[in-house]
């Protein structure tokens, strides 16, 4: 392997471990300030260091020494303690090993050589999902069993039976899509998401098959335990379900272990769905044909977007009432120099990729960057979806819930298959 | 250049091989805790290892379907349902029956399964030596693998099926409620 070969690797891995976990503070803050904006309420705005707040993800920080330096306790009366102390593990181990088969960006090409880009470079992309996701069935049926507690093995034996009830019409949407696609590589899968329809609408799996993206989406939902789908957690009837017996690291696992599983999911929806990694209308042979251009606009639209985000955050970054030398004003002032500071290295990277580097090996990386950042933007749209649904909706009850996905998402998907076949091989 | 290719190639093959006695190391001995462990669910969860290190070793015979259905049917959906059912009945230690007489059966066992074992042991030992490598070609693909089992094989796999489709119908006719609509 050349040090190529090798950079890469770490690079990848790198970007399919840390992406999730730096996701984990990103989803809370944002759960915590969605949830906030949903009731019109400001959200945890007040933990700072030396005055800073960063828009209240300091908040995570305080939450996560909290959570580090609570006592750990494993209770006296459960009989089996090593799996009380696997569950947990399961269930974060399985949703971070899920990513691993996301394309988060077009294959590079350098020196030519292909450079899959995910964290585990192989071509099984939707089964390896499929597979990984069954085992955290596990880490709930166990957390819930060895607490020996009636709350926690209620709990437990509501979310395996909907999360393996769900499996089925997800397995089955994903059937449609499949034929639609062909194939189950899931970079082949956004490939073929980078074509037009008629020449002008992306052929997105949304366009393609809006069913399956409707029944998918759901399934999802109820996959991650998440409202409406989280009468596993319903406080009101079971305290927290099947993690009422965990404290600190051992409960930070389970709940780091959700959003990861939410963002996981959120990106295979993105996906088979929105497109992946693609921007709209331009592939990754446009971008890299056409990559002179798209820096110097990159060039116009950054300094503009960091003004325009100043501007919003000078507006509304201040204290309410009368305070001497405001400290929020002059948080915000630190803020805007250290964006325009960002701004300007941005700005000399790219002038340096004019001047220097243009055509050749760094135009592919370039776009392997602007892929990269489309793909977090739309899991980010996507993960906001998951809050927005939460807390408008209200709980189900268990046996509609259970009858949604037996007898509406079930048949519904069956016929999808039928009619996609059908349509398939009229068109063939 | 080739030279370097080579021993690269070989590490390669030596590093499978450690994998090869790495996995099926773990498959035999989940299999024997799960007919030596007492409680029940810690029968089912080294059962769990051993199809997991299966899947391990259907990958290294670069069977990838194989390896995904493996881990997607049996160490996922169906282990799952069995633990679920565990977790459900919650079985303990103290609700199992006292086996008497165990030392007897374990010797009756052995006296019937030596010869077996024997003749096994003859055939394991008569099997040629080979080198094992990537056959390629797409082999053990989803595409390939689908190619033939829809082309060569239809007939068997729809008997299946329907085989699979009656076994379903008689589990919920079965499973249903009694007297319930009429």
């Amino acid at each position: 392997m050349s040090q190529l070969d090798i950079l890469l690797v770490l690079l990848r891995v790198a970007v399919g471990a840390f992406v999730p976990l730096c996701f984990i503070a990103v989803l809370v803050w944002l759960e915590r300030r969605g949830a906030a904006f949903f009731q019109d309420r400001a959200g945890p705005n007040r933990a700072n260091i030396f005055g800073f707040r960063a828009a209240g993800l300091v908040q995570n920080a305080a939450d996560g020494i909290k959570l580090i330096f609570k006592e750990d306790v494993i209770p006296g009366h459960s009989a089996h303690k090593f799996y009380f102390v696997l569950a947990p593990l399961i269930v974060f181990f399985c949703a971070l090993v899920s990513f691993a088969v996301v394309p988060f960006a077009d294959t590079l090409v350098l020196e030519g050589k292909q450079y899959i880009m995910q964290g585990i470079p192989m071509d099984l992309g939707i089964l390896w999902f499929l597979a990984i996701t069954g085992f955290a069935v596990y880490g709930i049926i166990l957390a819930g069993w060895s607490s020996h507690n009636k709350y926690g093995v209620l709990g437990a034996l509501r979310a395996s039976a909907q999360v393996i009830s769900y499996e089925i019409p997800m397995g089955l949407a994903l059937v449609s899509l499949l034929v639609v696609y062909g194939t189950i590589n899931l970079n082949e899968i956004v490939h073929f998401q980078g074509k037009l329809l008629f020449g002008f609408i992306p052929m997105w799996g949304v366009v393609l098959q809006p069913l399956a993206a409707v029944i998918f989406i759901v399934s999802a939902f109820a996959e991650t335990n998440r409202t409406p789908f989280d009468l596993a957690e319903g406080e009101s009837e079971l305290v927290a379900g099947f993690h009422v017996e965990y404290s600190a690291m051992k409960f930070a696992l389970f709940f780091m272990g959700e959003y990861v599983a939410m963002f996981v999911s959120s990106s295979i929806i993105i996906t088979l769905f929105f497109g992946g990694y693609q921007i709209p209308w331009l592939s990754t042979e446009t971008l890299v044909a056409y990559a002179k251009p798209v820096s110097m606009l990159l060039m116009g639209l950054v300094p503009v977007a960091a003004a325009l985000f100043c501007g919003w955050m000078m507006k509304n970054n201040k204290s309410h009432y009368d305070r001497p030398n405001d400290p929020r004003v002059r948080e915000a002032k630190v803020y805007r120099i250290i964006i325009w500071m960002m701004v300007v290295v941005v700005e000399a990277v790219l002038v340096g990729y004019l001047l220097y580097a243009a055509g050749g090996a760094a135009d592919r990386i370039l776009v392997v960057l602007l892929q990269i950042v489309t793909f977090l933007v739309k899991t980010f749209m996507m993960c906001f979806v998951y809050v927005w649904v939460r807390w408008t909706l209200p709980r189900f009850r268990y046996d509609q819930l259970q009858l949604l996905g037996w007898k509406m998402l079930l048949p519904l998907a069956l016929l999808n298959i039928f009619i996609t076949s059908a349509v398939v091989v009229a068109l063939s | 250049m080739t030279k370097k290719n080579i021993r690269k190639g070989a590490l390669d093959i030596m590093f499978a091989e450690w994998l090869f006695f790495g996995l099926a190391g773990l498959s035999v001995l989940g299999a024997i805790g799960l007919i030596l462990f007492r409680h029940p669910m810690n029968g089912a969860m080294s059962f769990v290892v051993t199809l997991i290190s299966l899947a391990g070793l259907y990958a290294l015979l670069s069977a990838k379907l194989l390896f995904a259905v493996q881990l997607i049917v049996y160490a996922g959906a169906i282990m799952s349902l069995i633990i679920f059912i565990i977790m459900f009945l919650n079985i303990q230690e103290h609700d199992l029956p006292d086996e008497e007489g165990k030392g007897l059966f374990l010797l009756g066992g052995a006296v019937v399964i030596t010869p077996i074992a024997l003749f096994l042991y003859k055939i394991v030992k008569s099997l040629p030596g080979s080198d094992t490598k990537i056959i390629g070609n797409g082999f053990g693909d989803v595409r390939e693998v689908g190619l033939i089992l829809f082309k060569n094989w239809l007939l068997p796999f729809e008997i299946v099926s329907i085989l699979l489709l009656v076994a379903l119908v008689g589990a919920v006719v079965l499973a249903g409620k009694k007297g319930v609509g009429k």
